[in-house]
């Protein structure tokens, strides 16, 4: 039986019911929205890398780029590969190439790949990919969507038209964050926009689904609203867990750890961000701070590599532990 | 002075000898027809696992048919003029005093390398002119070097006694020496030598010289004597080892892989290293083992697996300065695989629900079971009427609304307001 056939209600996620449809639609990124809409006047497209952080507009970008050129059809036209899920050679040997290599039928004599994530393909995949992006380039252009544009291949790299993505300024996420809110009837407070920006800074999907969190509380959105929400969503509470580890409880700390990669699924990096963040503002001797970031930066190299999240961050807990005693040895 | 039982109680004749009746029969037979004439073939080649009466044989049919025999190690004839001068024995007829004669050539797989080279080629030679009966024994009689020579030999083949048949012999033993044993301490020792009769019988003489009576729990401690070291030992002897061979060595000893044995070290430093400094330099060793661990995968070379030894064995133990031993502390099993085979279904269920987020919005499953979920996980538990909304838009299945919604009662009110 499938759930709710019967039901009236409907809600949709809001990141995606206020997603921009047009390209004049998109939230800031005004420079990058002037030259994808001249490809559109020009009804050409070159191969396109879009980097920039999470919750930009780079998907949306991509998304409004293609439904100005085909028009509501759009969908015929373009392709979307996500390279986190199906990120293997084999999808670019097959699933790519039978888009690609085939002409489409219409104004426009080529379609639209877009590969996002691509940053999380193999390099294998992207060699594969660079020759498929060469041999169809009649038929089919390629929008590469990525947080780090450094991990996509230098050759592929030299064939796209780059696009940076930065994260929105305040008044811009505001104002989106505001124009849902009337929309959708909600009590939004200054200290809720506050906060909002204060959790999210930038990151405008990660902006909208925290308002929607909040929102379900049936209450006016207020600060107080928003770091719940916030504190709920992500409990990797980074700073406990290097307080812990200072105050020389290593096997708790590490579970803290342990709990946030299993559970929660929060990653290594972002973890081991906000340690560094936490090394300088924390009360350790000047001489450990840059030790401690020495390790931290190799550490985080090592993650980069593939290596173990939590063998790797435990070995920087376990300095920390060894700072926090330090610390007590000198007062 | 205590005798070698081996020795002292090997069997004289073959009646006393336990086991392979089958080929001591066709030795016996092959025996037997050295007459005025030699047989077809003038060796016989006795081959089988050690320990299982091969040689004792031999003597013994020596013995009961009142033969002379003349015995010779490979390690004795490996020249050839060693050689030689034993051939001239074997081509005569019979002994000084008119007995018949019998050569035994044994351990023929001592036979190797250049070092020997010409030993299996001047032992054709000895079958050759033999005018009495040869007889050739190895472990491996298929041993490509003796391809020519088992041309000129009956094979029998000598076989694992089975473990009643062992008993069997132990039990006479125990007999002679005046011992009293428990049936279930011989079996044991029985079981455990697999056939080698001579190794158990060398068990036996260790447990029981000097004692009256054998009981099951003298003999039961055998079992751990060289069997492959507990979890617990071998993290011991890596934790609290003195130097780096000894922390090293002990990886030989565990039964588990290597992997799980890093996970068991993983987890068990901590409460074992106590001071600090040992503690975060244990820990960075362990990570170091880790990156090689990363570098076999990218290189496939796996000869970098002696450094991921390294550092967790001897990287671990010799992190290990200022800690003061503490008494006994337990050694737990790896926290961190409990909790990962607890978790599995939880994170199968995450990816299923990511996998419905993913066809309403652009992102990949995997992100979305990370950053969207938490999210919904929210809105389902403060929210009936949105979430009932959602889990329609995104097709979410009755299973998948009770996991976000965490709670019996909350998803029962998801539910109703989707039915």
């Amino acid at each position: 039986m499938k759930l709710g056939e019967d039901c009236s209600l409907s809600f949709q996620m809001w990141a995606e019911k206020y997603r921009p449809k047009t390209l004049v639609e998109m939230v800031d990124q005004k420079e990058i929205v002037e030259r994808l809409r001249s490809f559109v006047g020009s009804r050409n497209v070159p191969h396109c890398i879009f980097a920039g952080p999470p919750g930009t507009g780079k998907t949306t970008a991509a998304l409004c780029l293609a439904r100005d050129l085909y028009g509501a059809a759009y969908r015929e036209y373009i392709m979307e590969l996500n390279a986190s899920d199906e990120r293997g050679i084999n999808v670019v040997r097959e699933t790519v190439k039978t888009f690609a290599r085939v002409r489409s039928i219409g104004e426009i004599p080529f379609k639209v790949m877009v590969l996002d994530e691509a940053d999380n393909m193999t390099s294998d995949a992207q060699q594969a990919l660079r020759r498929t992006m060469e041999r169809y380039t009649e038929t089919c252009r390629f929008i590469l969507i990525a947080n780090y544009s450094g991990k996509i291949i230098e050759p592929i790299q030299s064939r796209c038209a780059p696009f940076r993505f930065t994260y929105l300024p305040r008044e811009e996420q505001d104002r989106h964050l505001r124009l849902i809110a009337e929309k959708e009837k909600l009590n939004l407070l200054d200290d809720g926009l506050d906060a909002i920006f204060e959790v999210c800074g930038g990151d405008l999907r990660k902006a909208i689904n925290t308002l929607q969190a909040a929102a379900s509380l049936n209450k006016p959105i207020d600060a107080k609203a928003v770091y719940s929400i916030a504190g709920k969503a992500h409990p990797a509470d980074v700073r406990k867990m290097i307080e812990t580890a200072m105050g020389g409880n290593f096997s708790e700390a590490r579970k803290q750890l342990r709990v946030m990669i299993q559970k929660y699924g929060v990653a290594g990096s972002d973890i081991i961000r906000q340690i560094h963040t936490e090394i300088f503002r924390s009360a350790v001797p000047e001489p450990w701070k840059i030790k401690l970031a020495d390790i931290a930066g190799e550490i985080d190299y090592r993650l980069v590599e593939g290596a173990d999240e939590e063998v790797q961050l435990s070995a920087l807990l376990a300095r920390l532990v060894e700072a926090g005693y330090e610390l007590k040895e000198t007062i | 002075m205590y005798a070698a039982w081996t020795i002292k109680h090997k069997p004289k004749s073959l009646k006393d000898i336990v086991g392979n009746k089958e080929a001591i029969r066709k030795f016996v037979d092959w025996v037997k027809s050295w007459g005025r004439d030699s047989p077809k073939r003038k060796a016989a080649f006795l081959y089988g696992p050690p320990g299982i009466g091969k040689t004792i044989t031999v003597e013994a049919v020596a013995n009961d048919f009142h033969m002379e025999l003349v015995e010779k190690n490979a390690s004795d004839y490996r020249t050839e003029d060693a050689i030689k001068h034993f051939a001239g024995l074997a081509s005569q007829y019979g002994s000084l005093f008119g007995g018949k004669r019998i050569i035994l050539l044994d351990e023929l797989d001592g036979l190797t390398g250049t070092a020997d080279r010409g030993g299996v080629k001047a032992t054709i030679e000895v079958v050759k002119m033999a005018h009495c009966p040869v007889v050739l024994i190895a472990n491996n009689a298929y041993n490509p070097r003796f391809s020519t020579l088992r041309k000129y030999c009956i094979l029998i083949e000598f076989k694992k006694p089975p473990a009643g048949a062992v008993m069997k012999h132990l039990k006479r033993i125990c007999l002679l020496e005046g011992i009293q044993a428990e049936e279930n301490a011989l079996k044991f020792i029985a079981q455990r030598s697999e056939g080698d009769v001579r190794s158990a019988v060398n068990d036996l003489q260790a447990l029981a010289q000097g004692k009256k009576r054998l009981t099951y729990e003298d003999v039961s401690w055998l079992g751990y004597r060289d069997r492959q070291e507990t979890i617990f030992t071998v993290l011991k002897m890596i934790i609290y080892s003195k130097t780096c061979e000894g922390a090293k060595k002990a990886v030989r000893m565990a039964d588990v892989d290597l992997d799980m044995l890093f996970q068991w070290i993983y987890e068990n430093v901590p409460a074992h290293l106590t001071d600090p400094h040992d503690l975060a330099n244990a820990m960075y060793a362990l990570s170091m083992a880790d990156v090689y661990r990363g570098r076999i995968r990218r290189t496939r070379d796996w000869s970098f697996m002696r450094y991921i030894i390294d550092f967790m064995t001897a990287g671990v133990a010799m992190a290990r300065v200022n800690t003061k031993p503490s008494g006994w502390i337990p050694f737990k099993f790896p926290q961190r695989i409990r909790m990962l085979s607890r978790s599995k279904t939880e994170r199968a269920m995450q990816l299923s629900i990511g996998y419905k987020i993913k066809r309403r919005s652009h992102v990949s499953a995997i992100r979305a079971s990370k950053e969207i979920l938490p999210y919904l996980r929210i809105i389902f538990k403060n929210n009936a009427e949105m979430a009932a909304g959602l889990a329609k838009w995104l097709d979410l299945d009755l299973r998948m609304v009770e996991y976000l919604a965490g709670s019996n009662k909350k998803s029962k009110d998801i539910i109703e307001l989707l039915s």
